[in-house]
């Protein structure tokens, strides 16, 4: 295999966001040494400004349409790209607000907290664009990079030294197993980019291969048997930086699975379909049962977020384009709904200095706008009406249906009555508990923002949500015809006109 | 306003709740006005709704049709028939009398009313949806609302209050799990409400998803799928989906309503509830199952009705009599009216179960009738307990000297209860017994007896609080004297009295909403027996019979499934 290196300006174009995020960081990194007296709010508002640039630059090509793939297909820009870059940079805007108030709890390095969130952003932008078992090893260890001094960044705290132990020994042993699934894959097929992929024979090389290489994505979205990180790991680390590792890193993994299974793997359907069965369920029974015994209020958005992915892979199980878009639309209403029940908990964490959840009792007392922004949040992850949470959870038991995956949609769904408990717990807590200490919480203006965005992303996408439906599904269009073998086959008119 | 009137009582509620967020709790007067003002934008606009309602035009009107989601082909689709028209009204009723009710909460006013006006707004929007999405989406919404008003103002039972733990006598937090059968505190009241409705919930949902699959028209416009789903005849598990569905749909709604064995959750709801909130939850909450299951199950499955409904005639047995004897040894005045609702309940079934035009007007008419008296109970059981405290009715007794105008107020709740003439409540008593006399003589025979026990248990009750001799520690128990506190209850009085004497355009409005519903589940006899090929289709089309004549005399044995059937 040769590369003709012969990047063009166009060429470049579509490289427009990551060239931009890169110069960025570097401007970061040289201001944060210039000048080590600035205060650190201008240094993330510094960063935040390139990032919002970098949204703006993505939104710009979403809007014009300019996809393209480069480096002999390892790198894709397509609609979908966009969609996971934008849902990347997005919930690292709101997480880098959300830091604002958190980073004085760090001795030192304040400056390059703000590098390697931004970095680590940087490095999930490629992973959306990964079409390549390369860039995907590539890019999923660059971003990971970040990500293992991040969750060690409490340098005095213990619980946070361990959860960057734990998550860097299990992290470079997914690693591994990436490694050894790609050279499996390459040996037998020879082939590395997924869309060449279509044609492969199954064979036991090819079939542990893809298994390993699952394996840790699997570890990447912490579904059931890959999750044991997640708990101790969401635990010690900084709490900004368990709610930028509860979402970003997912979707970027979830953008390099889709395009695995459904592009590489599309041939194969009839038996990953069962695998991701049985991931989703073990995933989604194991996080809401074991969340019921949390007491921390970290560990239970942990093992409610196992629970979620759970709910995501229901929508990659069904292997249709309607999965594909409830995934999507279930990620970005799963994205407003954990970054605002984080922010909250930052919040309280920094006004009472706990994060057990016996510590919120009487919050509905003490600062009406948290518990109600936290009750809005937790019942949007619980799948209640009118919250974007029930629309998205609707929407990919719809998709599931269609395809006929009944054991799924009822432990789907007596998942939903499970999760309901504990999440009501906390609301219990705030709303009916009295409060030991009455005095009011103080919310700071950053927290106050990221809090309003979410809350309106929730309740916007819950109350109308056609604008979103009509986005995930136009980003999903590439893959209307290799993911849906039916798409050929004459379908009924009344249901062409509705895309699904 | 004309056409629009189904949005101002949807939205006058939420409007209402979204403008109390900005107001402070210290605007007592402001919260209030808000409150009872946007509730009664709804009243006004529904009885608009129900005066100008054609009955004689029938069918869905004051529709409104908005597209929500292209791709799942859902759209807010409101309309009511004569079925929901009289259940609109009766909510905004009970929200109005509500807000009145709990003129003196102190404790977080403005938040009581917000989650009360979500409360009775999502309940409204489940009796005007005509589409299968939003009418669990508000089914689902009203649930929600109810864990917040039990859990903040909402109060424990006696016995609760009287334990103590093992080494001290600090009150047991109770978790508030469903397995805590030991517990008794308002959060597991409350916890119980929420986990028992939502897993009964989530199983309609499965039929509701079933019914979207197989129809296969991308649609949960109920319309369309009762015009063109064909889900007879398709085998699945030994058995065949329609029959499956309509399971999942039936249980699954009928847990809400609540039909005997899924009951448990309803009396303990009520006894913690605040006593605007078991207005509600009694007045029309429980109704949103019955609705539910004839809006769904009803509409888009007649034939498997038919043939399944009897199940519900079997149950309705032992809620009657169950709910009445619980609540002539209960010795808690919510729990006395709580299983008197749920026994009462059982009338509404009874008079589903029949399939008769008399019958199951009747059986919306009793909705309706009973909203007013229960509503009227629980307002005065909660004036009680917010005088004296308790609910423990051997404690009480003799109030009548305190607070004659309650007194005489709860003699007549009592007879609109147990319907006596007088009341609308007797009307609707009458058709449901007569109307499933003929197929139903066992449980006429039940109800008759339920009507006793209602007397026996109510009066029992009426004795204990009101008569008798008084303890002194009462003495500082006053009357509802001032309007506010009065009108409440005189509107729903003036209700339950008023239908009594003019019930005409009440009966024909529901009537129109039930003829053409029996029409297509009665008349669509077996193909096997009347030879005509198009039995569905046709009756749909067809003029309603207007007589009450037993309508399954050709059909003597509905329980047994004909195998000739074939599909029309």
């Amino acid at each position: 295999m040769t590369f003709a290196l012969t990047i063009t300006s166009s060429d470049l174009l579509l490289l427009l966001p990551e060239i931009l995020l890169t110069s960025w960081l570097c401007l970061i990194l040289i201001i944060d040494f210039s000048f080590p007296q600035l205060p650190n709010e201008q240094l993330a508002y510094f960063s935040i400004a390139g990032l919002v640039a970098t949204l703006g630059c993505l939104v710009w090509f979403d809007a014009a349409g300019i996809t393209g793939t480069l480096f002999a297909n390892m790198f894709a820009l397509d609609r979908m790209a966009l969609f996971f870059k934008m849902f990347i940079v997005g919930s690292t805007i709101l997480v880098i607000l959300a830091s604002i108030d958190y980073i004085h709890r760090f001795r030192f390095f304040r400056g390059e907290y703000y590098f390697l969130v931004v970095m680590s952003a940087l490095g999930m932008m490629f992973m959306a664009s990964a079409n390549d078992l390369l860039s995907v090893f590539v890019t999923l260890e660059f971003s990971t990079l970040g990500f293992y001094v991040l969750v060690a960044y409490l340098r005095e705290d213990i619980a946070s030294n361990e959860a960057g132990i734990k998550f860097f020994i299990l992290g470079i042993f997914a690693a591994a197993l990436l490694a050894y699934g790609i050279s499996l894959v390459y040996g037998e097929t020879g082939k590395l980019v997924f869309s060449d992929m279509t044609t492969v024979q199954a064979s036991p090389g090819l079939v542990i291969g893809f298994l390993l290489i699952f394996a840790a994505l699997g570890f990447k979205i912490g579904a059931v048997p890959f999750h044991s990180w997640i708990p101790d790991t969401y635990h010690g680390s900084p709490t900004p930086v368990t709610a930028f590792l509860s979402i970003a890193p997912k979707g970027a993994a979830f953008a390099i699975l889709l395009r695995m299974f459904f592009v590489a793997l599309a041939t194969f359907k009839p038996v990953w379909t069962l695998l991701l069965v049985a991931v989703s369920i073990l995933s989604m029974t194991y996080g809401n049962i074991v969340a019921i015994a949390q007491k921390n209020m970290k560990r239970l958005l942990a093992y409610s977020g196992i629970a979620q992915i759970g709910n995501v892979l229901i929508g990659l199980a069904t292997g249709t384009k309607m999965g594909s878009d409830a995934m999507l639309f279930y990620l970005l209403t799963y994205l407003f709904a954990n970054l605002g029940a984080f922010a909250i908990v930052i919040a309280v964490s920094e006004a009472i200095g706990s994060e057990e959840i016996d510590d919120y009792s009487g919050l509905g007392r003490r600062s009406p706008f948290l518990a109600f922004s936290m009750l809005i949040f937790l019942l949007s992850l619980a799948g209640v009406p009118p919250l974007a949470g029930f629309i998205g959870k609707l929407y990919i038991f719809i998709a599931a249906i269609k395809e006929g995956l009944y054991v799924l949609i009822t432990v789907g769904l007596i998942n939903i009555v499970i999760s309901m408990y504990y999440y009501l717990i906390v609301v219990k807590k705030m709303y009916v508990n009295e409060p030991r200490d009455r005095s009011p919480l103080k919310v700071s203006g950053p927290i106050k923002v990221v809090v309003y965005v979410c809350l309106a992303g929730t309740l916007a996408i819950g109350v109308y949500p056609q604008p979103v439906t009509d986005w995930v599904v136009s980003a999903i269009m590439i893959f209307s015809n290799v993911a849906d073998p039916t798409a050929s086959l004459p379908i009924p008119p009344a249901i062409l006109p509705f895309g699904g | 306003m004309g056409d629009y009137a189904l949005l101002y009582i949807l939205f006058a509620p939420f409007v209402g709740a979204i403008a109390l967020i900005f107001v402070s709790n210290r605007q007592t007067m402001l919260v209030r006005g808000i409150a009872a003002g946007s509730a009664l934008v709804s009243l006004l606009a529904s009885l608009y709704l129900f005066v100008t309602y054609d009955h004689v035009k029938a069918g869905f009107q004051f529709v409104q049709r908005f597209e929500w989601s292209r791709q799942l082909g859902i759209s807010l689709y409101l309309g009511v028939d004569g079925i929901g028209t009289p259940l609109v009204l009766a909510s905004s009723i009970l929200l109005f009398a509500g807000i009145f009710v709990s003129w003196h909460i102190k404790d977080r006013m403005k938040e009581f009313y917000i989650w009360l006006l979500i409360l009775a707004a999502a309940t409204i929007g489940v009796f005007m949806s005509l589409d299968l999405f939003f009418l669990f989406f508000f089914y689902e919404m009203s649930v929600i609302p109810m864990y917040l008003l039990l859990g903040m103002w909402g109060s424990h039972t006696k016995k609760y209050n009287e334990m103590t733990d093992p080494e001290g006598l600090k009150q047991r937090d109770s978790v508030g799990f469903i397995f805590n059968f030991g517990s008794n505190s308002k959060e597991y009241a409350a916890m119980k409400l929420v986990l028992f409705l939502s897993a009964f919930a989530v199983a309609a949902l499965m039929g509701i998803l079933l019914i979207y699959k197989y129809a296969g028209l991308n649609t949960f416009d109920i319309l369309v799928l009762r015009d063109q789903a064909k889900l007879m005849n398709i085998p699945v598990l030994g058995t065949t989906l329609d029959k499956i569905i309509w399971i999942l749909i039936f249980f699954g709604f009928a847990s809400i309503a609540p039909l005997w064995p899924l009951h448990s959750w309803s009396p303990v709801g009520h006894a913690a509830a605040p006593a605007a909130t078991s207005m509600l939850h009694a007045g029309v909450l429980m109704k949103l199952g019955h609705f539910s299951i004839i809006r769904v199950a009803f509409e888009i499955l007649p034939e498997t009705t038919r043939e399944l409904m009897p199940i519900a005639a079997v149950l309705c047995m032992f809620s009657i009599v169950y709910g009445g004897f619980v609540a002539f040894y209960a010795k808690d005045t919510k729990y006395v009216i709580g299983y008197s609702s749920s026994s009462h309940m059982g009338y509404v079934f009874l008079g589903m179960a029949a399939l008769d035009y008399i019958s199951l007007t009747g059986a919306v008419m009793y909705m309706f009738a009973h909203a007013m008296a229960t509503g009227m109970l629980f307002a005065m059981a909660g004036w009680v307990y917010d005088q004296t405290h308790t609910r423990d009715i051997p404690s009480l007794g003799g109030l009548s000297n305190r607070m004659p105008f309650i007194s005489g107020c709860f003699v007549i709740a009592c007879m609109a209860s147990i319907g006596v003439p007088g009341t609308v409540n007797f009307i609707a008593e009458v058709m449901i017994i007569v109307g499933s006399w003929n197929k139903y003589p066992l449980q006429v025979i039940v109800a008759v007896v339920g009507i006793v026990l209602t007397l026996a248990y109510l009066f029992k009750m009426m004795r204990g609080l009101f008569y008798g001799p008084m303890d002194q520690k009462y003495s500082h128990a006053h009357d509802a004297v001032s309007a506010a506190d009065r009108l409440p209850l005189m509107i729903m009085i003036a209700v339950s009295i008023g239908f009594f004497f003019f019930p005409m355009h009440l009966y024909n409005v529901v009537r129109s909403g039930v003829d053409p519903l029996i029409a297509k589940i009665t008349r669509v006899v077996p193909v096997a027996q009347t030879g005509e090929g198009s039995g569905v289709r046709s009756a749909a089309s067809a003029t309603p019979r207007t007589s009450d004549t037993p309508l399954l005399a050709n059909n003597p044995s509905p329980l047994t499934p004909d195998p000739s059937r074939g599909s029309e």
